[in-house]
């Protein structure tokens, strides 16, 4: 089969590769219909979260066709178009019977490289490198699905590939972001990152309560997107002081709740973003956290500060003594797949939710690289490629 | 003169070095050896397995489900009431282990290597984990392991015996909560066999052992 594989950092390339099999009794075999590219993608690719393999295969937020069931699996047939949660996770562990499935005990193949880095292994995460447990990934024509049973959802009818492949890791992470904000109504919420994923928080912080959602990047066509698809207000930090901004949008209070949509390698501007670029060029560290720090300091008193961007190592000039001092409450984690899947799902079906409009480049799998490249470029106002194994 | 000062000055300088970082070194490895006692190697290892006491012990005593368990890694043979022979071999079937293990009171197993590499021999304890998180296990594991010199110096390296401990503990927890030990080996990429014969190796180190 064809599948898109890495070849070294900042290298893509669509090979041949054997088909996966049926390895144990929970397993499912996925003919892939639609498979997005996502901004966590270009750590792995850039090389700064670590244990890439030269072949390995990308991709981890998709939607399919079941083609083979292992024995043991009992809720799927043969047929089903499924969307799978990009968190692998067994389903037997005290984690996931408290549905904190992204802390999975059993999933990571390999957990001995994240147990150094972090104390424990969380939970294996589809075609995400040898950290997150080795798995292949579904920029392919088929992708293996271990626990078939727990991670894959049946798809309703009539909601578009196009759409739903977003219900794989989009949705539910930045649905989780608006969660961990705790909203009761009438909050106002500031989300960095006007992504696939800083948008879909967006749209979840106002069906969970939100009264006004702002939405921060330095991408014009995002902000536009993202004002007329939700009808947030919006900030370019480009020309704007965000914290001034905020603090007067505010009336001086700051966002009750700050979403961290961006992840290890957000943008900035000024001379500590320069300082920040050359370190994590040097490979002096793996992150960049601005938009966390910007987060933290623009956060008011008391209230949330909720990180769904993908950090992997330490962070300099972490503002600790603003999050002790104001006492925020500071949320954080891979998202939770299989617990918000089903009921995303159900909202997606009603047309409550609609994230068709993040696709905004559909392409053919053997157009994969150039897929990567107008996403990170942010070429032609590309939100998302979603390549398509099957046409 | 100026330059046998100058000499002087960097032999101490260097011989301080030296000693310093020898110290640390020595000081890092001996936070991780293992106690010793009796000319054994002692390691003490738990793992919480989230299934209640009757669960743990009805897995041990359902002979299909540890077959299948099992399967390709060791085999059980029960001598009589209380003991059984587990001989069993590491994943890529280098070195092989015989084992007697004997139930020596409730919730208490020991077992002893009757022939393998590394003389060792253990003790494994069930305690109900607190609140409603299952079952720990708990194993104390003796081994002797290279010669008189090496155990003196505690120039012990990698502890495979308490890497197969941790190893197993973490097979049998995932065998008790899902059912199958995942792996990701032979799943598609691109690689060539030998770039794949490398990525094994790596699989290997990641998938073994522990935080240490």
């Amino acid at each position: 089969m064809r599948a898109l594989c890495w070849e070294g950092v900042g290298k893509l390339a669509v090979r041949d590769v054997p088909e996966p099999r049926i390895r144990a009794e929970g397993d499912i075999i996925v003919k892939v219909r639609a498979s997005s590219v996502c901004g966590s993608d270009l750590h792995l690719i850039n090389g700064y979260l670590p244990a890439m393999r030269e072949g390995d295969i990308l991709g981890h937020e998709f939607t399919g066709e079941v083609v083979e069931t292992g024995p043991g699996v009992q809720r799927l047939r043969v047929g089903d178009r499924v969307v799978v949660g990009s968190v692998v996770a067994c389903g037997g562990c005290w984690y996931c019977r408290t549905e904190q499935f992204s802390l999975c005990d059993n999933s990571n193949a390999q957990p001995v490289l994240t147990e150094k880095l972090w104390g424990h292994a969380p939970a294996g995460i589809l075609g995400y490198s040898h950290a997150a447990g080795g798995y292949s990934g579904s920029h392919a024509e088929y992708i293996r699905v271990p626990f078939g049973d727990v991670g894959a959802f049946p798809v309703p009818d009539g909601v578009p590939d196009d759409a739903v492949v977003f219900a794989s890791d989009a949705l539910p992470t930045g649905w989780m972001a608006a969660d961990f904000c705790g909203l009761k109504g009438g909050e106002v919420v500031a989300v960095w990152g006007a992504g696939g994923v800083g948008q879909m928080a967006a749209r979840s912080a106002q069906i969970l309560g939100a009264e006004r959602v702002i939405v921060i990047d330095r991408l014009p066509q995002r902000l536009a997107t993202a004002a007329a698809r939700l009808g947030v207000e919006t900030i370019n930090y480009a020309d704007t002081d965000v914290l001034e901004a905020l603090r007067e949008m505010t009336a001086g209070r700051g966002p009750d709740a700050c979403i961290e949509a961006v992840g290890m390698e957000a943008h900035d501007v000024g001379p500590g973003y320069a300082y920040d670029r050359v370190k994590q060029s040097a490979r002096l560290t793996l992150d960049r956290p601005t938009s966390v720090r910007q987060a933290i300091m623009a956060c008011r008193k008391g209230g949330t500060v909720s990180i769904v961007g993908v950090y992997a190592g330490l962070v300099d000039k972490f503002p600790l003594g603003a999050a002790m001092n104001k006492a925020l409450v500071l949320r954080m984690g891979q998202m939770h797949a299989q617990r918000y899947i089903p009921m995303l799902l159900d909202r997606l079906a009603a047309g409550e939710i609609d994230p068709g409009y993040l696709a905004t480049h559909p392409l053919a799998l053997e157009d994969g690289v150039r897929g990567y490249e107008l996403f990170e470029k942010k070429r032609d106002g590309c939100l998302r490629s979603v390549l398509h194994p099957v046409r | 003169m100026t330059s046998n000062a100058t000499r002087w000055a960097l032999l101490g300088a260097t011989t301080a070095t030296a000693l310093g970082v020898g110290a640390t070194v020595a000081r890092r490895r001996r936070r991780h050896q293992p106690d010793r006692r009796d000319g054994w190697y002692v390691v003490r290892r738990g793992i919480t397995v989230d299934r209640p006491m009757d669960a743990l012990v009805g897995f041990w005593t359902d002979r299909e489900r540890l077959d299948r368990a099992l399967a390709g890694w060791a085999t059980l043979e029960q001598l009589d009431d209380n003991r059984w022979r587990c001989v069993a071999r590491d994943r890529a079937g280098r070195t092989g282990w015989r084992a007697e293990i004997t139930v020596t009171g409730p919730r208490r197993l020991s077992w002893r290597v009757e022939a393998g590499p590394v003389p060792q021999q253990g003790r494994v304890d069930l305690v109900p984990a607190p609140r409603d998180r299952g079952t720990e296990i708990r194993v104390e594991l003796r081994y002797r392991f290279g010669g008189p010199v090496r155990r003196a110096l505690g120039l012990v390296r990698g502890a495979e015996p308490d890497q197969g401990l941790r190893d197993a503990l973490r097979r049998i927890k995932s065998l008790i909560e899902c059912g199958q030990v995942i792996d990701t080996r032979r799943d598609p990429s691109g690689r060539d066999q030998r770039q794949e014969a490398a990525t094994d190796r790596l699989r290997e180190r990641l998938t073994t052992g522990g935080r240490a």
